[in-house]
């Protein structure tokens, strides 16, 4: 429900010529960071330069890049009640949005290819059931909203032929506290939606991975690679990467084994080079990245602390940290591509549309 | 086990003065780098001392002074031990499903080429290092095959190991701590990310003593988990846990001297344990022994709660950004 206010202003924004990204500076990325006390969203350079910044309203988690016009969503940490449409060119907040009652945004988003539509990953606030809000975008207007297909999804990617592929992690969080509610019982699932928000496959982890929750998505050939994050016993040795192709079982590609708990059973970001053959997880917590082929052959872990957004771009993989520093990731190592005293939050957007 | 116990010559680092000056290249210098050469040094004995005899008993004493070594190091999670799984190779713990025993037995049936030096240390983690030598050392059961050729092999694999280790941080890495932030350092860009990473391998490894060498014994209280302990056949789950807190509280000691309550801390859990008398945790199945142990277990998180507040300012760190948020 657009509110009248937001109705003139969408009205307003649509009156102008739309900025494009070419018009700032034509960005690789998306970060969100924290500058001093306040929060920040900055477009980067393929080499990790800033090319413009803009203040958030709080902490940000993810961001959704229109395909083609200066337009930027942030959204709130999970469990989120707002996010923002932001104006790449002037900063400003152009739309507030706001899930429906008793609806929270749960943490990504999605545009459609021609960026006529948004898509929200939320969940219904007790119970956590996953909804996908539908928005217009011309003055973003919530539409409609589809059936997730499980509990608590958190990413989600467009695939080819404006299908939609989510991660519902299975997790039940208390709607206040984040507090994880259902984890001996977690059955989290991949789901691919038709572009109308039908259910087309679903497939869920093997009984002992029904703790790994499959939280974050990036888009490869034929289909997806997936990251998990483990809630059984830390000690069991678990894989964090998993390949899946609709229509096939998901695949999963343990670390070899002397990397076992290398990543502390967590990954926070996935991306992918199909040019590279790579596929780069990161984890915050071990401080680690770790590199797999695109077959999902594990070929190298790399050491920073803090390490977590990690992307694709012309020049690559690219990952940044809490510390300020954006690196270029390799299957040799890490060099440093730029250094600022902006604490990089979880994830790095890539605005390579051609993949 | 018990004079090994009495012995307890660690306890004396609890009443050693703080250093004149702390700060990372104090840590660097007295916590750290002497940490990785007593490991070898003591790995070094115990691979001769296996040389020399494959006799369990007479072996002991040297595993003992090398698990010691190891504890003085073990929580430490960034350097040459991160590389290949080496620390995974220097202690497989937990093992919940039992894979380094599955390993060694076909170890020990096996082709006998597979124990030669440079064939070793392709062999799983889970059947080297000090968790494998326990199981020689210590057996609980009939081993099926005489293990003198893989104590020798267990043994020599964790002396190369741990070299390996030390020589890396005295050639390179102590230097790329003490570099931190000068140019061409790539690894640390600032001092304050090497304090940064420091104080986060004492939070971790306060959190490993709460979770894993307290948690896994305790588990609930219907269903507590004694066989779970860390080292039970050879009698160290106390010792582990008492000797990685010392250790801990030896290296925030060289990290700032302005952190009295997370010493007063550290003072206040080691003399928990030290009432606690129960050197496997084997009381954790009794109501009164659960519930002593709780208390020990309840002040390491008082602890590390009093770290975070104290020591993290003192310092001028926190955890980081993203691996404090969790996603």
């Amino acid at each position: 429900m657009a509110t009248r206010r937001a109705f003139l202003a969408g009205m307003a924004a649509a009156c102008l010529p739309a900025p494009t990204w070419a018009d700032v500076g034509s960005p690789a990325f998306l970060a969100a960071g924290k500058h001093g006390n306040g929060f920040v969203l900055h477009g980067l350079s393929a080499l990790g330069v800033s090319l413009f910044n803009i203040d958030l309203p709080a902490r940000g988690h993810a961001a959704a890049a229109h395909p083609t016009q200066a337009i930027a969503v942030a959204f709130a940490r999970r469990p989120g009640t707002f996010a923002v449409v932001l104006d790449c060119l002037t900063g400003r907040v152009r739309h507030q949005l706001t899930p429906p009652l008793g609806r929270q945004f749960n943490g990504h988003g999605a545009f459609s290819a021609d960026g006529s539509l948004l898509m929200t990953s939320e969940v219904e606030a007790v119970g956590s059931a996953g909804r996908i809000g539908v928005w217009e975008t011309a003055t973003f207007t919530r539409i409609g909203e589809w059936d997730s297909g499980g509990i608590g999804p958190h990413d989600l990617k467009r695939l080819p032929g404006g299908r939609l592929v989510i991660a519902n992690g299975g997790i039940q969080t208390d709607p206040f506290d984040r507090t994880k509610l259902n984890l001996p019982d977690m059955r989290p699932n991949l789901t691919l939606l038709s572009p109308s928000g039908e259910i087309l496959d679903q497939v869920e982890l093997a009984p002992e991975l029904r703790q790994n929750s499959i939280r974050h998505l990036a888009v490869m050939p034929g289909g997806v690679a997936f990251a998990m994050q483990w809630e059984g016993d830390a000690a069991d040795p678990v894989p964090q990467l998993g390949l899946w192709m609709p229509g096939a079982a998901p695949r999963l590609c343990p670390p070899a084994q002397s990397g076992a708990f290398a990543m502390r059973g967590y990954a926070g970001s996935i991306a992918v080079s199909s040019a590279g053959n790579l596929i780069g997880l990161t984890s915050a917590k071990a401080g680690a990245v770790m590199l797999f082929d695109t077959a999902g052959t594990p070929t190298a872990t790399h050491h920073r602390a803090d390490i977590s957004g990690i992307a694709n771009g012309a020049a690559g993989l690219i990952a940044t940290d809490g510390q300020g520093a954006v690196w270029r990731v390799e299957t040799d190592g890490l060099s440093l591509l730029s250094q600022t005293d902006v604490a990089w939050d979880n994830h790095l957007i890539s605005l390579d549309f051609a993949g | 086990m018990l004079k090994y116990l009495l012995a307890a010559p660690y306890l004396a680092a609890l009443f050693m003065t703080a250093p004149a000056r702390a700060d990372f290249p104090e840590t660097v210098q007295q916590h750290i780098l002497p940490g990785y050469a007593k490991l070898a040094a003591t790995s070094a004995d115990l691979a001769a001392a296996a040389q020399k005899s494959c006799d369990a008993t007479a072996l002991q004493p040297a595993f003992h002074a090398a698990f010691d070594a190891w504890l003085g190091v073990q929580h430490l999670h960034f350097g040459p031990v991160e590389a290949d799984g080496l620390g995974l190779s220097i202690q497989f713990w937990p093992d919940p499903k039992g894979s380094g025993a599955k390993a060694q037995r076909s170890l020990l049936l096996g082709d006998p080429a597979a124990l030669l030096p440079e064939n070793f240390a392709d062999q799983s983690v889970a059947a080297r290092g000090l968790a494998g030598l326990e199981r020689l050392l210590y057996p609980t059961k009939s081993l099926p095959a005489d293990p003198c050729a893989l104590i020798r092999a267990t043994a020599h694999d964790l002396a190369r190991v741990t070299d390996m280790i030390n020589t890396a941080w005295i050639e390179t890495y102590a230097n790329t701590l003490l570099t931190a932030g000068d140019a061409g350092n790539t690894v640390f860009l600032t001092q304050s990310e090497v304090r940064q990473l420091l104080f986060t391998q004492v939070i971790a490894g306060l959190e490993f003593a709460q979770d894993q060498r307290l948690g896994r014994p305790l588990g609930s209280f219907d269903a507590p988990r004694p066989e779970r302990a860390e080292s039970i056949a050879s009698g160290r789950s106390l010792i582990n846990l008492q000797q990685s807190l010392l250790s801990l509280r030896d290296m925030a000691q060289t990290l700032t001297p302005d952190a009295p309550k997370t010493m007063a801390a550290f003072d206040r859990a080691l003399g928990m344990m030290g009432k606690l008398q129960d050197p496997t945790f084997a009381n954790v199945a009794t109501i009164q022994g659960r519930l002593k142990t709780e208390i020990v277990q309840q002040s390491i998180t008082a602890l590390r709660d009093t770290a975070l507040a104290e020591l993290g300012p003192a310092l001028g760190v926190s955890i980081g950004f993203n691996a404090a948020d969790g996603d």
